[in-house]
């Protein structure tokens, strides 16, 4: 082997071992699902002219090295810099040592090494070496395909516990899923509940098997009346197997809409995933706003499930008579609750009408006297990062909706951002947009881009993720009349918006941050 | 092989309302204790019952997802052969565990355990020696019924307070009224009602007022007055101090309200020294002491009046209060650390408890015969 050959071998060996941590972290934030690494590598490798730039170079340089060997040299340089703007440690969210990624990182090395053995056994060295570094996200993809089944394993210890700690402190269990308002809602019934019940809510970090395993474990204390667990999926048949251990009681679907699409396919397998948690709950709580709840509360009757129907009106709406109807109507203004079409009380703006419409449901089945959810309704807490009003030190006001990564619920933000403040200051909106849309990504965020322009002056766009997508809806507005001036910026990631906010804005400002996106994301 | 030296433990955690205010109390009290050189560590106890030593040098959040990674699970047994009980944990020779020497656990559980007496018991049979109340202390601050008795019996000025029971008919005093779980150191369960037949109803619908149920006058005209006291090495009174409530609309000072800033009370709105007048300021002052004897207090205590500037009325004792009490100490100031030493040397000096079998001779046994003959 020559002097050029061992270079070019030993530099992929290094590239390999800097992009392994690099995709590790991605693989670790988008909880280790195989197939997250090489979807974000796509996506990094594809964003601006100095990515394109750098992987038409790497792959140059694999094709070259069967010629000429010092030319895997590039591959291993452009590998090992990785995708401008992705960090190997990460600012918002370092990678952490657990167990689970020691175990992965472990094999991840080790299908390298076999990788690099047999090529350089194999006499094609420099070439297969390249293509490795090149395909590191590929390898750690396989390493979570290889790991996923021991770990749930490893994992069903907790569960067992969790389900015997269940068994004994016997909560009346209700469990909350849908595509967005899980938290809110949970937050407005624990609310409405700890005056009279000795209640427990999962954590919103929390809304997986291992997470509600924990929070069962840890926090699932002997007294405790009613368990508020809040459940995400992030495909088929996930909400089944957490409800094989976690029976609801009551079972909750707050709304239905394209999130995680890239990963369900379309919105009706998001409908069926959902619908999961109906199958064991004696007890459901559909918001049928929506008609796909309708229809799953219809069939959940004719099952003999006994239903309890929610829904968000529109302002202007009558109240809907429907016995049993829990209604919150958004009148711009402020909300009215009605229950069984009766007015029970009106609220000052702020709260998500469907998720407290939800969340009244509940407490209405767990027996909650309607005057006791009245007097407490009038005091709903803020739920944490969704549209949660704050001064800043420079005495500008600031929505802070940054877990809000759905269209309504960013449209709703519009709404809180039209409101607030006074007229006389500017309004801002800084946003990275939203992801996981699928096919509609580009179209909704480009919406977003337009509505926001209607009401804002200005317009911090953060990252690459979406950026074109907001550029082009922004501008679609600015074409039309509009009455004030308005304008763009553009910044490469959060704390250059922040900065750029904290520069511009004053007293009578309002800045609006919604989503934010952590920085595996372009 | 030596076992290592005993350190002081500081106990903290629990299953209550207040385990995440305990956090913060224990945080303070072992970092005060480690950085004036003292043999110490935090010992956890979790919310579903575990107990966990932890390392040096912990922040409030990295209790935020549950038990720290970095504990380490301690068994904590009664009973037994000797030398068994107490605090072990794992790795001793043969698989057995290692027992875990305490010198004083400085007891810093608010709300529930650990202020109502069960721990205390515990303790107490284990062997453990312990700051604060004991476990007759305790349970009497957790009781407001038997509390309000025992002042009212002393003379000391109350509000009327009664049980409250599902065929309650007249309290003997006009609404509106506010209801309190009997038991329980938090404001978890409060309500404020207008009728009797309301308060009876919430007694159905509120699950906290299921183990018993307290009603009194509501007096939204008082204000809170507060003030801690010890009585070793030798009685003291901190000074006294007036939290503000932080909303307008508030009814009562709520839980948000004591606890939401990050040092227990300490960063909540207050007067301190509260302005009161001489007369006022001293009465107060007279009944602390009084009721610190009267209650078995032991460690620190913060005892809570309500007045309206010229009445005033005891409310209630709670015997391990956030913090310790320690932001009240400002007249004359006492130091945290100063405050600790206290409550240690306390805790060597003035045992909670005496087990005493004196008189159990056998002599009963001798001449009882047979049981079946008692029986018979």
């Amino acid at each position: 082997m020559t002097a050029l050959r061992f270079a070019a071998v030993a530099g992929s060996g290094l590239a390999m071992a800097l992009a392994g941590l690099r995709w590790l972290r991605v693989a670790q934030r988008e909880h280790y699902l195989a197939g997250a690494a090489g979807r974000f590598a796509w996506r990094w490798w594809s964003e601006g002219p100095l990515a394109i730039g750098g992987v038409a170079l790497a792959l140059a340089g694999v094709g070259l090295a069967w010629p000429w060997p010092g030319a895997g040299l590039a591959t291993a340089v452009v590998v090992g810099a990785g995708p401008p703007g992705l960090g190997l440690r990460g600012r918002t969210a370092p990678l952490a040592w657990t167990r689970r990624l020691r175990t992965l990182a472990a094999l991840v090395t080790g299908l390298e090494l076999i990788g690099l053995a047999t090529a350089v056994l194999a006499g094609v060295g420099p070439v297969l070496a390249a293509a490795l570094a090149l395909a590191v996200p590929l390898l750690v993809d396989l390493g979570c395909a290889i790991t996923g089944p021991f770990e749930r394993a490893a994992a069903q210890g907790h569960v067992n516990r969790a389900a015997e700690r269940l068994r004994r402190v016997a909560p009346t269990v209700v469990a909350i899923t849908g595509s967005y308002g899980k938290t809110g809602t949970k937050t407005y019934l624990a609310h409405l509940l700890s005056g009279s019940r000795s209640v427990l809510a999962s954590p919103a970090s929390f809304n997986n098997r291992a997470g509600l395993a924990r929070a069962v474990n840890e926090n699932l204390v002997e007294g405790t009346e009613v368990f508020v667990a809040e459940m995400g999926t992030y495909g088929p048949g996930e909400i089944a197997e957490l409800c094989s251990w976690l029976v609801p009681d009551i079972a909750v679907i707050t709304a239905i809409g394209p999130v995680h699409l890239e990963r369900f396919g379309s919105e009706q397998q998001i409908v069926e995933a959902k619908a999961e948690i109906l199958e064991k709950a004696g007890r459901a709580v559909l918001n049928v706003g929506d008609p796909r709840l309708e229809a799953l509360a219809q069939s959940g009757e004719q099952r003999g499930q006994k239903v309890r129907r929610v829904r968000p009106l529109l302002p202007g709406d009558g109240p809907d008579l429907a016995a049993g109807l829990v209604a919150v109507r958004d009148d711009l203004d402020g909300l009215t609750l009605f229950i069984d079409g009766a007015e029970q009380a009106r609220l000052a703006p702020g709260p998500h009408p469907a998720n407290l419409a939800c969340a009244v449901g509940v407490a209405l089945e767990l027996g909650i006297p309607v005057e006791e959810i009245v007097r407490r309704v009038g005091q709903l807490p803020p739920v944490p990062h969704r549209l949660e009003p704050l001064t800043a030190d420079g005495g500008f006001l600031v929505l802070d909706d940054t877990y809000n990564a759905n269209p309504s619920g960013a449209r709703a933000a519009l709404q809180a951002l039209k409101r607030s403040g006074p007229t006389t200051g500017r309004r801002v909106v800084v946003t990275p947009g939203m992801v996981e849309l699928g096919a509609r990504q580009a179209e909704e965020n480009a919406l977003f881009g337009q509505a926001a322009a209607l009401v804002a002056d200005e317009l911090v766009v953060v990252g690459l993720t979406n950026r074109r997508a907001l550029l082009r809806g922004a501008r679609t507005a600015a074409a039309g009349d509009r009455q004030r001036p308005f304008d763009v910026v553009v910044v490469r990631d959060r704390s250059e918006a922040v900065a750029w906010v904290r520069a511009h804005l004053g007293p009578d400002d309002t800045v609006l941050y919604e989503n934010d996106l952590p920085d595996h994301y372009p | 092989m030596n076992a290592p030296p005993a350190a002081v433990a500081v106990v903290f955690g629990g299953p209550s309302p207040e385990h995440d205010v305990s956090i913060l109390t224990g945080l303070q009290v072992a970092r005060t204790l480690a950085g004036a050189g003292r043999e110490v560590f935090g010992l956890y106890w979790s919310k579903t019952g575990g107990w966990y030593r932890l390392p040096a040098g912990l922040e409030a959040a990295d209790f935020l997802d549950g038990v720290p990674s970095a504990a380490e699970e301690l068994r904590l047994s009664v009973g037994g052969a000797a030398g068994s009980s107490g605090f072990a944990e794992r790795g001793g020779r043969l698989g057995r565990n290692r027992p875990v020497e305490i010198e004083v656990a400085v007891n810093c559980c608010h709300g529930g355990p650990g202020e109502d007496g069960s721990l205390q018991a515990v303790f107490d049979l284990a062997g453990i020696n312990y700051t604060g109340p004991g476990v007759a202390g305790a349970a009497l601050g957790m009781d407001k019924l038997a509390f309000a008795g025992l002042v009212v019996d002393a003379g000391l000025p109350a509000l009327a307070r009664r049980l409250l029971g599902p065929s309650t008919s007249d309290p003997g005093f006009p609404g509106p009224y506010i209801l309190k779980p009997r038991f329980g150191g938090s404001s978890l369960g409060i309500d404020v009602v207008a009728d009797i037949g309301t308060a009876v109803a919430r007694l159905e619908a509120n699950s906290h007022l299921r183990q018993g149920a307290v009603i009194e006058p509501y007096r939204p005209d008082l204000f809170d007055l507060n003030i801690a006291v010890r009585l070793w090495p030798a009685p003291a009174l901190s000074a006294i101090e007036r939290p503000l409530r932080s909303t307008a609309s508030a009814e009562i000072l709520g839980y948000a309200d004591k606890y939401v800033g990050a040092e227990g009370m300490a960063s909540a709105p207050r007067e301190l020294p509260a302005r009161l007048a001489a007369p006022l300021a001293e009465a107060i002052r007279s009944a602390a002491l009084e009721i610190a004897r009267l209650a078995c207090v032991r460690g620190v205590a913060r005892i809570d009046f309500l007045s309206d500037g010229q009445s005033w009325f005891v409310n209630e004792v709670n015997t391990v209060p956030g913090s310790l009490a320690r932001y009240l100490w400002v007249e004359p100031p006492v130091s945290f650390l100063e405050l600790i030493d206290a409550l240690l040397d306390e805790a060597r000096q003035r045992p909670t408890w005496r087990p005493n079998a004196m008189g159990a001779d056998g002599s009963v046994l001798r001449g009882a015969g047979g049981i079946a003959g008692k029986l018979g």
